[in-house]
């Protein structure tokens, strides 16, 4: 009996800490809920659909970025790619480029970035932490100069269409963010299961010679992940103005640095050949409800700026707790 | 040398290979036949790995031909060479442990294969040909070495190979796995797949290899059936000179106890206890997994332990991590020199001083001037081959850098030496030097523990063997009087 | 001197050459660049940003990362601030420099006992942390910007760091010197700076011959936590205010001016020595765009264009060595 039981906890031990993380929120909150005095709209489904869609921007990049990092590469520069990206979108559409036109040239740009990183990083052997963090900071001050470092916006006669790309209600209810999130979400796990190129991507971040010698095309499918990136970080950049009817050069390298970080802590490794697409979207899904947690619990108001401290210390009690996990693992002392 | 109805699979014909300052290949020629089993030994730097990663793609030959299975092979890729039907087993494994069996057996042809689905149902069927029980889904890194190996060989089946190039298989498997990679060798050859089989272990090219090519400074010395040569002349053909010893005279040892193990206790050892005596030689023997590196990496505190007690001079001893053990007087050589001995971007002087670098440093400055003493001092007494003290270690041979590590070691005078396979990889004429030196500490007093897989080695050097088995030493034994087969019996035996 | 020694020259000593290529274009097309008033406004420059790189150089040489030092510039910013009114200027100092010491200590603890080995993993551990510091700030101020008032009477420190000069040599510049001097003799000479860059070579064989790692590890955070806290007093003096936001930008600054000095981020190689030319070289750009009249956004462009172009003819260099 008691072996049953320390089995179990094992194994449950051993399920994805981010989603135990995520179940752990769920359960305090529930408990909060039967307190009147603290009771929220977490479990309302209105509030489920404003938590994806607060997080389906992040959720898109970090989905570009997890097949970047299951390859053993990593793209700092999605911030600036994202910023850029919305700003020209809107400066196009400002111009009159109608609005399809408007989103296919700044995926192209964002492909276009993604293929410099993919270069210099993959076919010249560069390492891709600092030249993306290098190509952020360029982009940003790209960002700087389109704008002035002023947000713009859409102007009257487009921006109601514009508008409704992200916000636009599908069935009443669900926006269209969130649906091309989902989209997003089915092609990159499809992609990484299923087809060659995404086992391709496991075999060289899990061993690079060992695939090279394979026979798999090495620098090819090393590359091909940047680019991907960089158009998601681009369709991000674009569905975050639309969203906001603004673009503004702001978000830079710390965006980049959260996204990685949400989805390590989902359990896709930075080291590469671990991780997939469900894996990194519970990584962010738990930081972003506990950021909605946070607001519904009305921390703000008791102690203002507690929320973004407690997020802190959650991202580094979860990197700690899997650190650790691997050292108890480890013979070493 | 032709065998009657058989024909040459592989047929190398003056074959050259230089790279910057070094002639690795000089107009080798050898000839394969299929269905026999053809051990090639040589050296380190005989040239042995640069003819098969020729084999196998990796290089490109300066000059001569390569004829496989009746067809010239030029600027090959590894993934041409296999499709050829020639796979190479490297001593490393060519295996991406984050993946899992099937995956990896069937790297890089995940559609051709019919996806998730046609990848493990066709892996079962390859590792079972085999007899090999191994769960496809399974993920790589959680098997052991001998597995590993299961699945290289299913992974060049999966290729139809008709030549089969083992590079040192048996440097990391128990007696058992190794029983057991010889029936599976066995089968291959009655399938009518030619082997290559490259091995430092003159034993095992005797025991089952038909013929043998021996190679020596890039040049095919000879290639003969394996019952028309001798050991002592396979050594001299590899060295070129004749050794008359292989080992110099067993030391005498002092009966004084320097060190005793009253209990050590980890996941794997299971109340170990041993003495060790001034001047003694030790030899621990065990197949790999035994516990052997576990025990000795215990006692230096490299590794966390349940309980362990520990007497130097009868006088109990906390160590809890290398820096205790080095206050204590212990040095350990560790198993793998490139991952967990040398810093190889740095220069061979900082290499040797790593060690003493705690001795030279007064109020917290180091003494430079010391440190390249102990450098210079070093290079000189071991004979260390190095363009300069200060050249990067990396570019030195194999058995200089091991040298460079005794050196380290050295230098702090321990009173007691652990030695885990400290002549791995090395040449004869090194691997000679190595015995000399340990010959020597012992001479000045020091104690040494020696952990070999060669077990002539291990019997030729020590004062003294211990077996152990199961993390459980079980047997101690006087190499003077015991018999290899003695001593190997009692290391397979299970408690 | 064949053109073929010449070429190798210039190639072991990228940063130096490009400095001096800045230098001498620069003059040629910008006669004010040579001037006095301009050499004092460079050396002026050399403000927070050098001290939270070279106390970076450390960490890096080890292998590791401190992706805190944003959170820890805002918090030691508003403590320090803060706390003038009630102790005074020196003591506040004081304090905040401890406080920037603890930061680096916790980090370390933090480190250790998770036991991780690798930058990732301490990339995000500080990462993580940074986000507490900066909260911290946040809470400890409400986040409100603070600004450093003193009475017309009193001697201000902060004036005096941030305006005050010895000639044209700014009392800044000499507190980096002396930094610079300490730390740079700490790397060559020292046990505890040889262990920094032996443990950044291989971890695995370091500890197994006995070099100390955690006290290492405990020492690059220290180091980066005080260099980073002395920058960030040194950004009060200079603008006068703490903001609970102001560290951000600085983080990636300093590792961009760490790596493009030449020292490899994965550890084992590298000095603080290059790490201020590195910074020379951004600032020397920085001011010859400046004089050149081209604007700040475009100046970031070309910053984030300089790192890569750096670490690429690095890495090309590398290569060509026959790694």
């Amino acid at each position: 009996m008691i072996t049953n039981i320390k089995e179990y906890i094992t194994k449950i031990l051993s399920l994805q800490k981010a989603f135990l993380a995520i179940l752990l929120v769920v359960f305090i909150m529930a408990l909060f809920n039967l307190n009147p005095k603290t009771h929220s709209e977490f479990f309302s489904s209105y509030n489920f659909i404003d938590l994806l869609k607060s997080n389906s921007i992040y959720l898109i990049l970090g989905l570009g970025q997890t097949i970047v990092l299951v390859a053993g590469g990593v793209d700092l520069s999605i911030g600036g790619v994202m910023t850029v990206s919305g700003i020209v979108a809107i400066q196009l559409i400002n111009s009159g480029v109608p609005i399809p036109i408007a989103i296919i040239i700044c995926i192209v740009l964002g492909m276009a970035v993604g293929a410099i990183n993919a270069y210099i990083s993959v076919y010249q052997k560069t390492e891709p932490f600092i030249i993306t963090l290098g190509m952020g900071v360029l982009l940003t001050g790209v960002a700087q100069q389109l704008t002035d470092a002023h947000p713009v916006s859409v102007d009257f006669s487009y921006s109601e269409d514009f508008l409704n790309l992200s916000n636009y209600k599908l069935f009443g209810q669900i926006p269209v963010l969130i649906i091309v999130m989902l989209v997003v979400l089915a092609v990159i796990y499809w992609v990484l299961r299923s087809t060659s190129f995404g086992r391709n991507c496991y075999a060289i971040g899990g061993d690079y010679e060992v695939a090279k010698y394979s026979g798999i095309n090495v620098l090819r499918n090393k590359s091909l992940p940047y680019l991907i990136s960089g158009m998601t970080a681009a369709l991000s950049g674009v569905m975050l103005s639309s969203q906001l009817n603004a673009g503004n050069s702001i978000f830079g390298d710390v965006t980049a640095l959260y996204v990685v970080c949400a989805v390590v802590v989902g359990g896709t490794s930075v080291a590469g050949g671990i991780g997939g697409a469900f894996k990194s979207a519970i990584g962010l899904v738990l930081l972003g409800l506990l950021s909605n947690a946070f607001n519904m619990l009305r921390i703000d108001t008791y102690v203002p700026y507690l929320p973004t401290a407690l997020q802190g210390l959650i991202i580094v009690a979860i990197i700690w707790a899997d650190c650790y996990g691997r050292k108890r693992k480890r013979e070493e002392v | 040398m032709k065998k009657d109805n058989s024909d040459a699979i592989l047929k190398i014909k003056n074959v050259s290979k230089a790279f910057p300052g070094v002639k690795a290949l000089d107009r080798v020629s050898l000839e394969v036949f299929t269905g026999t089993i053809h051990g090639v030994v040589g050296e380190n730097g005989a040239g042995k790995s640069t003819l098969m990663k020729i084999l196998s793609g990796v290089y490109e030959k300066d000059e001569g031909e390569v004829v496989f299975d009746g067809n010239k092979v030029e600027n090959i890729t590894p993934i041409q060479s296999m499709n050829m039907g020639l796979s190479i087993i490297y001593q490393e494994l060519n295996l991406i442990n984050t993946m899992s069996v099937g995956e990896n057996i069937f790297l890089g042809r995940f559609s051709e294969m019919g996806g998730r689905t046609g990848v493990h149902s066709k892996a079962r069927i390859l590792l079972d040909s085999i007899a090999c029980k191994i769960d496809t889904q399974k993920q790589v890194s959680e098997l052991s070495v001998s597995d590993k190996q299961m699945i290289e060989i299913a992974k060049a089946l999966s290729f139809d190979s008709k030549l089969i190039i083992m590079d040192e298989p048996s440097s990391s498997l128990t007696a058992e796995e190794m029983h057991q990679l010889i029936k599976i060798i066995h089968e291959l050859k009655n399938k009518g797949i030619a082997i290559i089989y490259i091995s430092h272990k003159l034993d095992e090219i005797f025991n089952f290899c038909d013929v043998v090519t021996v190679m020596r400074d890039g040049h095919v010395i000879d290639t003969r059936n394996v019952n028309a040569i001798s050991r002592n002349e396979m050594i001299s053909m590899m060295v070129g000179r004749t050794i008359e010893n292989e080992y110099p005279p067993r030391p005498n040892c002092v009966a004084e106890t320097i060190l005793e193990i009253k209990n050590i206790n980890t996941k794997k050892l299971k109340n170990i206890q041993l003495t060790l005596k001034k001047g003694e030689i030790l030899g621990l023997v065990g197949l790999v997994g035994s516990g052997r590196t576990e025990l000795v990496r215990a006692l230096f505190g490299a590794d966390k332990v349940n309980k362990k007690s520990v007497y130097i001079d009868g006088k109990l001893v906390e160590i809890n991590n290398p820096i205790d053990a080095i206050n204590q007087g212990l040095a350990m050589v560790p198993e793998d020199r490139k991952l967990q001995g040398l810093l190889l971007q740095f220069a061979v002087e900082k290499n040797i001083s790593l060690s003493s670098l705690a001795n030279l440093t007064s109020y917290g400055f180091i003494n430079e001037k010391e440190e390249g003493a102990i450098s210079e001092r070093q290079i000189k007494s071991l004979n260390i081959k190095t363009p300069s003290a200060k050249t990067r270690i990396q570019m030195l041979s194999g058995g200089n850098q091991q040298k460079a590590v005794l050196g380290r070691w050295l230098e702090m005078k321990p009173r007691i030496l652990i030695l885990d396979e400290p002549t791995k990889g090395i040449d004869v004429g090194a691997k000679y030097e190595i015995y000399l030196l340990m010959k020597k500490i012992v001479e000045d007093g020091g104690s040494i523990i020696l952990i070999s897989s060669e077990l002539s080695e291990v019997l030729h050097m020590s004062n003294r063997v211990l077996t152990i088995c199961d993390g459980r030493i079980n047997g101690e034994f006087d190499p003077s009087q015991a018999s290899a087969d003695e001593i190997m019996a009692k290391a397979f035996e299970f408690a | 001197m064949t053109i073929q020694s010449i070429i190798k020259l210039i190639r072991n000593n990228l940063i130096l050459a490009g400095i001096v290529v800045l230098v001498i274009v620069t003059s040629l097309i910008e006669p004010k660049f040579l001037t006095g008033a301009n050499i004092e406004n460079i050396i002026r420059q050399f403000g927070t940003l050098i001290f939270v790189a070279l106390g970076m150089t450390f960490v890096i040489m080890a292998g590791f990362i401190d992706l805190s030092v944003g959170g820890i510039i805002s918090l030691v910013a508003v403590v320090t601030v803060t706390l003038i009114d009630k102790i005074g200027q020196g003591p506040a100092i004081m304090i905040g420099i401890s406080i920037g010491l603890i930061c680096g200590l916790l980090n370390s603890f933090l480190i250790i006992t998770s036991g991780a080995l690798t930058q990732a993993e301490a990339l995000f551990l500080t990462y993580g942390m940074s986000l507490v510091y900066g909260a911290v700030a946040q809470i400890y101020v409400q986040g409100v910007t603070q600004f450093l008032t003193y009475s017309k009477t009193s001697i201000s420190l902060f004036d005096a760091i941030n305006s005050g000069s010895i000639g044209i040599v700014s009392i800044s510049f000499i507190i980096f010197l002396v930094c610079l001097l300490i730390l740079y003799i700490v790397e060559k000479r020292t046990y505890i700076g040889r262990s920094v860059v032996l443990v950044g070579g291989n971890k695995v064989a370091a500890r197994l011959a006995g070099v100390p790692i955690s006290k290492s590890i405990v020492f690059i955070y220290a180091v980066s936590g005080v260099m980073t806290a002395i920058g960030s007093v040194i950004l009060v003096a200079r603008v006068t205010l703490a903001s609970p936001v102001m560290g951000t930008p600085y983080m990636t600054q300093a590792i961009l001016a760490v790596v493009v000095g030449g020292t490899a981020l994965m550890g084992g190689k590298g000095s603080v020595l290059w790490t201020v030319m590195g910074t020379l070289l951004l600032i020397l750009m920085g001011n010859c765009l400046n004089l050149m009249g081209v604007t700040t956004y475009i100046q970031y462009m070309l910053r984030g264009a300089i790192l890569i172009l750096a670490i690429w003819l690095d890495n090309r260099k590398q290569f060509s060595e026959g790694n």
